[in-house]
């Protein structure tokens, strides 16, 4: 153990002493939270523009006047800034068309008789020049108040036919269209996994770091071997396992450390609670022993230094990416199951369970993955021929 | 102090070593001397226990030495003919390293590392990271971290490749100073007279197997009715190797751009012939020297090849 400690403990100081190890673990991947939060922030935050929305009406429709109070009522609602104005149905395209609004609406003659009697009518949406998801979301309000009011004119008729009172079909028909939704939408919880945006960013690129972080531990040994120390330290009287263990726990330590001062530094500047600090360091550990793992096969295949850099950044980029560090990538069957082991995916699922309040108790999933993930790899570097020691 | 038996190790179809027998006593310095990629390295490998023997056996102070063995590893030390010392630390620090996975601890440690550092003469640079030193210093670091735990048995695996003739020298002077000093030295080197110069008995391998071993007056001995030519100058050096092998009392000749090195019966008798012939197969001769049998020539004498890079 004494050997185990002395290695670790001179692989430490000279890895801190090599720059490249806070460039490549600290400094990078920071650089490009910053940089792909730039450039992604406004696809996955979108911002929303001030919105005007002319709005034609019939004189004396009120299920139209009614229409149009909804959307009036978006304003101030998550952010949206919806201004509706009065306009003529001839007006309404001049209007758009110069930019002058942004979203046109024209409810037709007759429209509240046309609902009222179960008749086709169309509501009119025109979008101007560079409206996006503000014309989306209208048209989305629009459209699922139409149905509402279809629905209550159709509960009506369907009152009628059964002999119901005039009384009773209005109330009915007010009901239909004017009760609550049974259905409501959850705000985040441990159940979702889901990170904001910007916190998937941060812990895509904590995990796919993660990767480049520990082959400074256990990829050394392949250029220890070039460079002829690992002749040395095999000549040593101790048992050879020793030097193995030790490259494992330099990859280790340099692996939590780092991950836990990207998760801690990136959650403070882009303003991310990742929960639990103890559920996130189980995270962490589980992800740290996961990519060294797969440290070993590298080493086991590369021949040379140069050789297991490039091996390293191959998998670190193809499993990051995969994993969203960069975007999240969604598939099915048995694509999106092998999607699910990567342990970089497992690990910003983790996190999403912690951000969202889960504890210990809420991450067996994302820990079964990664553990699993490990074994795996370490038979599998058990398996495979060294080619490195063959030569 | 080391008993090496019938060491045997292959590498796919290529046999490295082949059946390699030596021992060493102690204070007793034994040269392996034979070309780059004679098994020299290979066998030094074993012997230090970092390759397994496919056959064969090492013992070291009584104790068997193979990859997995700790108790005879105390007593080695081993200077790899790569620069076994790590960039990022300073000299002190990587006698320090190495010195404490041998087991040495405290200010016995401490003491060991100043001794060593002086006898290095790196006591200017103790401080200073290894990667800044040149590459001469950088050999002497790399034997003092052999000798730091003061082994019984010292292996050097060509130290000297690669150095310039100062640090040469002090090297070779290292050496003989531990071997005066009672250490057992097992030194593989490719340079005659650096086998010449430190080893009491030299093994000469060549394609894995140990040709002849003993010391330099046994080895020379094995050439006895043999002496050693040399032809100096231009012309077609092949050519005329060809005629001179006709010669009867010409037993091996060696050709290269400019030189030829005959191994003959009588050279006083035989040499007025040989400048004869060599001239009228087209060489024009600048030197002829009738030379003293040494280790070259005990190698060209058992191989049939000349002891070169």
């Amino acid at each position: 153990m004494r050997e185990l400690w002395t290695m670790t403990q001179y692989d430490l100081r000279q890895r801190i002493r090599d720059k490249s190890l806070i460039i490549f673990s600290i400094i990078v991947p920071l650089a490009l939270m910053f940089v792909l939060d730039l450039v992604l922030g406004d696809l996955t935050n979108p911002q929303l523009q001030p919105t005007t929305v002319a709005a034609s009406v019939p004189a004396g429709d009120q299920l139209g006047a009614a229409l149009v109070d909804v959307v009036r009522s978006l304003d101030g609602v998550e952010g949206m800034d919806i201004t509706v104005r009065d306009a003529a149905a001839d007006e309404v395209h001049d209007l758009t068309r110069d930019g002058r609004v942004q979203i046109g609406l024209i409810v037709p003659e007759g429209f509240s008789t046309a609902l009222q009697q179960g008749k086709a009518t169309d509501v009119t949406v025109v979008s101007g020049e560079g409206t996006g998801i503000e014309q989306s979301i209208v048209t989305s309000v629009v459209e699922s108040t139409v149905n509402r009011f279809s629905a209550g004119a159709l509960a009506a008729e369907a009152g009628a036919q059964s002999g119901l009172a005039p009384a009773e079909l209005a109330a009915i028909g007010q009901e239909v269209a004017t009760a609550e939704s049974t259905i409501t939408l959850a705000q985040g919880t441990a159940s979702n996994e889901q990170l904001s945006p910007t916190g998937a960013l941060v812990a895509g690129q904590a995990g796919l770091f993660l990767l480049f972080t520990v082959g400074f531990g256990v990829t050394a040994l392949v250029a220890e071997r070039e460079q002829g120390t690992l002749a040395r330290l095999k000549s040593m009287p101790m048992p050879s396992w020793t030097i193995v263990t030790a490259k494992a726990l330099v990859s280790f330590i340099l692996g939590v450390v780092a991950t836990a001062i990207l998760l801690t530094l990136g959650g403070r500047l882009f303003n991310v609670n990742f929960g639990s600090p103890v559920a996130v360091g189980v995270l962490i550990v589980a992800a740290v022993v996961a990519a060294t793992s797969l440290m070993f096969v590298i080493v086991r295949v590369a021949r040379t230094a140069e050789q297991a850099n490039i091996a390293q950044s191959i998998i670190a980029l193809v499993l990051g990416i995969a994993g969203g560090a960069f975007f999240t990538i969604t598939a099915s069957g048995w694509v999106g199951t092998v999607m699910d082991l990567n342990p970089v995916s497992a690990f910003i699922r983790g996190l999403g369970i912690t951000s969202g309040g889960g504890g210990l108790g809420d991450i067996g999933t994302p820990l079964l993955i990664l553990l699993g993930f490990t074994v795996v790899v370490l038979v599998i570097a058990r398996l495979i021929p060294d080619r490195g020691a063959a030569q | 102090m080391l008993v090496a038996d019938g060491l045997v190790r292959r590498f796919g179809e290529l046999t490295a070593v082949d059946g390699v027998s030596f021992r060493i006593g102690r204070g007793e310095t034994y040269g392996l001397l034979g070309p780059n990629g004679a098994g020299k390295t290979t066998t030094i490998n074993m012997v230090a226990g970092l390759i397994a023997a496919d056959e064969g056996t090492v013992t070291i102070a009584g104790e068997r030495m193979d990859p997995s063995s700790v108790a005879p590893k105390r007593h080695i030390g081993l200077v790899p003919q790569d620069l076994a010392i790590y960039p990022e630390l300073t000299a002190r620090e990587n006698l320090t390293l190495f010195g404490r996975l041998q087991g040495m601890t405290g200010p016995g440690l401490r003491k060991r590392v100043d001794e060593v550092i002086e006898l290095i003469g790196l006591t200017e640079r103790a401080k200073d990271l290894s990667k800044e030193f040149s590459g001469g210093m950088k050999r002497r670091l790399n034997i003092g971290i052999g000798l730091l735990h003061q082994p019984t048995l010292l292996i050097l695996d060509e130290p000297t490749v690669g150095v310039d003739p100062q640090s040469r020298n002090q090297i070779l002077e290292s050496v003989e100073r531990l071997s005066i000093e009672g250490m057992a030295v097992l030194y593989t080197t490719h340079y005659m007279e650096e086998a010449e110069r430190l080893c009491d008995r030299v093994g000469i391998i060549d394609s894995g197997k140990l040709q002849a071993e003993g010391s330099q007056d046994e080895l020379i001995r094995l050439t006895e009715g043999a002496d050693h030519i040399r032809l100096a100058g231009s012309g077609d050096t092949n050519a005329a190797a060809d005629t001179l092998r006709a010669l009867p009392a010409v037993q091996q000749v060696v050709a290269d751009r400019h030189s030829l090195q005959l191994t003959v019966t009588d050279a006083p008798t035989a040499v007025a012939e040989i400048v004869t012939s060599a001239t009228a197969a087209g060489m024009t001769l600048a030197d002829v020297e009738i030379t003293r049998p040494d280790l070259e020539s005990v190698f060209l004498h058992l191989t049939g090849k000349a002891l070169r890079d």
